[in-house]
């Protein structure tokens, strides 16, 4: 459990880097901005590869980068970079074993060798060169090799961009579990909505090299900074069930969410797993009247918390809490967005209660964990 | 007898010239490869001017090298003084004179290929092995030098056949004398000089064989590694 300072201040090209952050000790943080913004020089500041900033670094307050500088080789950290490189003159278990002699903590190995082989499915490739693997087998031998340096602090940059939808899935949810197992926080860079909504513990949203917001992952996607950052076409909600049960001949899933209904496409998960799903508003549909012959297969029922209706365009947004069908459960946000006529034509207000309607096949299929 | 004596004489033509060049290329190891390595890695404002004065051999007639050697370099400079101290001869007439004058004379051809090599391999290699906890010396003798041997091979078969060919500046720093500084080169030269056809062919056609072998060696195993190295 390490807790991370960082502050980073400087110019780049076309902008100022001024961010400081207090990282949590745990889970997984996403740095979450649009391109250049900045996001990649903080993960290279942070692990040592960029010199001409101001730059401070503490890791459980012993300093890591500022009146001293620690290079690049010595620092606690596990650094993956957009294209993962794998040594070629090395086999892979030879590329595996580099980072292992290599590692800080010299006896006491947290994660081993075996287990990263079995978990990443690595046995069968252990004897081949890396010119012949593919992209998604380079990124798992890369994960697993940097790994075995047992850092204190995984930093990610962007490492899954090139990688194929399914696969993604499985690579993100054993990040998850690494993170879980053997308590190393990890910094996750990232623009894919997708992935930081299945990842994401909490969020920091970055824009022109300044922290414009940070959170939990709910707060931050359903904040209206992020909303705007992400542009209004793409805006969404995410909301979170577990599966209550599974249709296998039809392949759907239902989720509860918050004692409501949710069925979902495909199978995302086993009974009883927490899955997160991410609606676009302009697929949410709203009514105060219950429609007795719904041709839409979910019906949810919530109240509006605020109205939204801009002033240039023909929409309005609505921001809708589902309502809590069960003790203990959290607030979750939906957001609608329609045109301000349909608004008015409706009579929709502020605390009105309604009803939502939202199409299985408009869910994001990419946005959970298979 | 004299014949015998002839053909020893260019025996010992051809070890010195073999020893010269084995030297230059060791020397150009040490000294060619850390500034292959600024090169290509460490791109700052004085990157052109290192440059330049790297290729600068590889433009100028040998005799302008050879001339300012002997100036710089004559037992009256301090130059000279401290290339006595290191060698304990003169530069000139000397093979160690020679062994300098060959490294400047192929340091281009030592110190290119490496660098493309280098930078071949690119800025993000380094960072990888160095965020594995490589640090600089771990990273180039574990990870640069078995992924550029190509590189240093090519650099190591192209600087030794051109040390072995030179002929300007060997003859203005070292003076041609017999057993000492007289290599394969002016041994062709003098033999054409005294008419002696026979001798300047088997010479001249005997370095025409190696240089032809040893750049056919290069080629063909550079076409077979392409699938290997990226």
């Amino acid at each position: 459990m390490t807790k991370m300072l960082v502050k980073i201040n400087g110019q780049l090209e076309g902008f100022e880097l001024n961010f400081q952050h207090d990282f949590k000790s745990k889970g997984i943080t996403v740095l979450y901005g649009p391109n250049g913004s900045g996001k990649s020089t903080i993960i290279s500041a942070i692990a040592g590869f960029t010199n001409n900033l101001d730059i401070t670094v503490k890791l459980d307050d012993i300093v890591i980068d500022g009146k001293k500088t620690l290079p690049p080789h010595k620092r606690p950290f596990g650094t993956m970079f957009q294209d993962p490189i794998l040594f070629e003159h090395l086999n892979v278990n030879e590329n595996l074993n580099f980072a292992l002699s290599r590692s800080k903590l010299k006896f006491k190995h947290k994660i081993t060798k075996e287990n990263l082989i079995e978990n990443l499915a690595l046995n069968k490739l252990l004897k081949r060169y890396p010119s012949n693997l593919s992209g998604g087998e380079k990124l798992r031998i890369a994960l697993a090799r940097t790994l075995l340096t047992q850092p204190e602090y995984l930093l990610l940059d962007e490492p899954m961009s090139d990688i194929d939808i399914r696969y993604k899935a499985k690579l993100l949810f054993f990040l998850k579990k690494i993170n879980r197992q053997f308590k190393i926080p990890i910094l996750y860079v990232s623009h894919s909505i997708e992935e930081i909504s299945q990842i994401a513990d909490q969020i920091i949203l970055i824009d022109n090299g300044k922290k414009i917001e940070y959170g939990s992952t709910e707060n931050i996607l359903n904040s209206d900074k992020f909303q705007r950052l992400i542009g209004k076409f793409e805006a969404s909600s995410i909301i979170e069930g577990a599966v209550s049960s599974i249709n296998e001949p039809l392949n759907v899933t239902v989720l509860n969410i918050n004692g409501q209904e949710l069925i979902v496409p495909g199978r995302p998960g086993i009974k009883d797993e927490i899955v997160r799903v991410r609606i676009r508003s302009r697929d949410v549909i709203v009514s105060k009247l219950k429609i007795n012959f719904p041709v839409i297969e979910n019906e949810l029922i919530g109240k509006i918390l605020n109205i939204e209706t801009e002033k240039k365009t023909a929409y309005s947004e609505l921001i809708i809490s589902l309502n809590k069908m069960k003790k203990n459960s959290t607030l979750q946000i939906l957001r609608a967005r329609m045109t301000t006529f349909n608004l008015k034509k409706l009579k929709l207000y502020k605390n009105d209660k309604i009803f939502i309607y939202i199409s299985t096949v408009s869910i994001d299929r990419q946005a959970y964990q298979y | 007898m004299d014949i015998l004596n002839f053909f020893n004489a260019d025996i010992i033509a051809l070890l010195i010239t073999l020893k010269l060049a084995l030297t230059t290329c060791v020397c150009l190891a040490i000294i060619g490869t850390p500034i292959a390595y600024l090169l290509a890695f460490k791109a700052n404002k004085s990157k052109a001017i290192i440059e330049t004065l790297v290729t600068l051999p590889l433009v100028l007639p040998p005799t302008v090298i050879g001339f300012y050697l002997i100036v710089f370099f004559s037992p009256d400079t301090s130059l000279g003084k401290i290339f006595i101290l290191l060698t304990g001869n003169q530069l000139i007439f000397s093979f160690n004179g020679l062994v300098l004058a060959s490294i400047i004379y192929s340091l281009p051809f030592w110190i290119q290929p490496l660098q493309s090599a280098f930078e071949k391999i690119g800025v993000d290699t380094l960072n990888t092995a160095k965020s594995l906890g490589a640090g600089p010396f771990d990273t180039f003798f574990n990870v640069i030098i078995p992924l550029c041997k190509r590189g240093f091979l090519t650099s190591f078969i192209i600087s030794f056949a051109h040390t072995m060919g030179e002929f300007g500046i060997v003859l203005m720093v070292g003076g041609s004398i017999h057993g000492k500084t007289k290599v394969i080169a002016i041994s062709i030269y003098d033999h054409v000089e005294q008419l002696s056809f026979a001798k300047a062919h088997f010479l001249a056609g005997g370095m025409l064989i190696f240089s032809f072998l040893i750049l056919l060696t290069l080629y063909y195993s550079n076409k077979s590694s392409i699938v290997r190295v990226k």
